[in-house]
């Protein structure tokens, strides 16, 4: 197996795989998606009744949105997560009372008239815990409003709810061969088939220029041809090279999140592997 | 009413870059030019901004 990384940035990883197959990339995929566990706020606790400031001014604690709304909000914000550093709730040795390694508790205290954004949150606690995004709007608050919430976060999949998948967009394709073997008769024609951009015009020749954009569609088969209509053309995707692409909210980085994910499947067969141990014919 | 926080389709964050969307689009600048500079390169991103109407100021007042 031969691994080229094209693109790694904190939340964007791609990377080229020869000599594999279709099943191997699509199980990687799927744990990415459904597997990796990450923090997500999942229960908001909203202060009903009128809410005080230091000078004794009342506020209403009522907003433009329905409570659920915000909550739902909320829920979607990405908490920075340290896999290393938390745990199921329910797997945690506070038997699931919640405790530093199992939950992060958020207090958001805001008084109008102001947006409420994601910064507002503010951990109880180790302040690196503080969420990444600052500027994602939670909702608008008028003169007399004001919002006292307390958000616990926990950890949990992407099987249970999208709110905890870490990865977003992840895909993989056949990795396309596209191959000239002849002058077309019409360059323009050909060039402009391609919604990708693969082709490109040069001297009156069309050249392929970046065929790890093309999508297999086959508009340039059909587009480039002789003068009798023979096309000139060969496109073909590999199924045993692939090309893997996946993005991340930005509560954990790509390459943890990958190595998270190589991780779980290689203990998973480990687990099957002592389970047969075991078994005599 | 108040700009989604992820992408619907993707699952993209995309609540944090409206308001300099809304700002820089308020000055005259090209919308596709300005969702290239944010990083949204998706249309299904896109479209979150394109599609939406602010209404969160209509609202507000009969609260």
């Amino acid at each position: 197996m031969k691994l080229q990384v094209r693109e790694l940035t904190d939340t964007r990883c791609s990377f080229v795989v020869d000599g594999t197959m279709p099943d191997i990339v699509n199980t990687l995929r799927r744990t990415l998606v459904s597997e990796v566990p990450k923090m997500a706020i999942d229960e908001v606790e909203f202060h009903m009744g009128p809410i005080r400031d230091e000078e004794g001014n009342e506020y209403d604690s009522n907003s433009a949105l329905f409570d659920e709304m915000i909550a739902h909000r909320l829920g979607l914000v990405p908490i920075p997560t340290d896999l290393t550093q938390f745990t199921f709730k329910d797997r945690c040795e506070c038997e699931g009372n919640g405790c530093p390694h199992c939950t992060i508790i958020y207090v958001l205290n805001k008084k109008g008239p102001c947006m409420v954004y994601s910064g507002d949150l503010q951990p109880l606690g180790d302040m690196s815990l503080a969420v990444k995004e600052q500027l994602i709007p939670i909702v608008k608050l008028k003169e007399k409003q004001a919002l006292l919430i307390y958000a616990t976060a926990v950890m949990g999949t992407g099987a249970q709810h999208a709110k905890w998948q870490p990865v977003t967009v992840c895909g993989y394709k056949y990795y396309p061969t596209v191959k000239l073997t002849g002058d077309c008769a019409d360059p323009k024609r050909c060039v402009s088939s391609c919604p990708k951009k693969v082709f490109e015009l040069d001297e009156g020749k069309v050249k392929v220029v970046d065929p790890e954009r093309c999508d297999l569609c086959m508009n340039c088969v059909q587009a480039c041809t002789d003068a009798e209509g023979v096309s000139l053309v060969t496109v073909e995707g590999s199924d045993k090279k692939f090309l893997f692409t996946f993005e991340t909210d930005g509560s954990l980085k790509a390459k943890d999140a990958l190595a998270h994910a190589l991780e779980m499947l290689s203990n998973r067969y480990e687990e099957m592997r002592e389970m047969f141990s075991g078994i005599e014919a | 009413m108040i700009i989604p926080v992820r992408c619907f389709t993707c699952g993209k964050v995309i609540g944090q870059l409206y308001e300099e969307y809304s700002a820089r689009v308020q000055n005259g600048e090209d919308p596709a030019k300005v969702l290239d500079d944010l990083g949204v390169s998706r249309y299904c991103c896109r479209r979150m901004f394109l599609s939406h109407v602010e209404l969160i100021d209509e609202v507000m007042p009969y609260t």
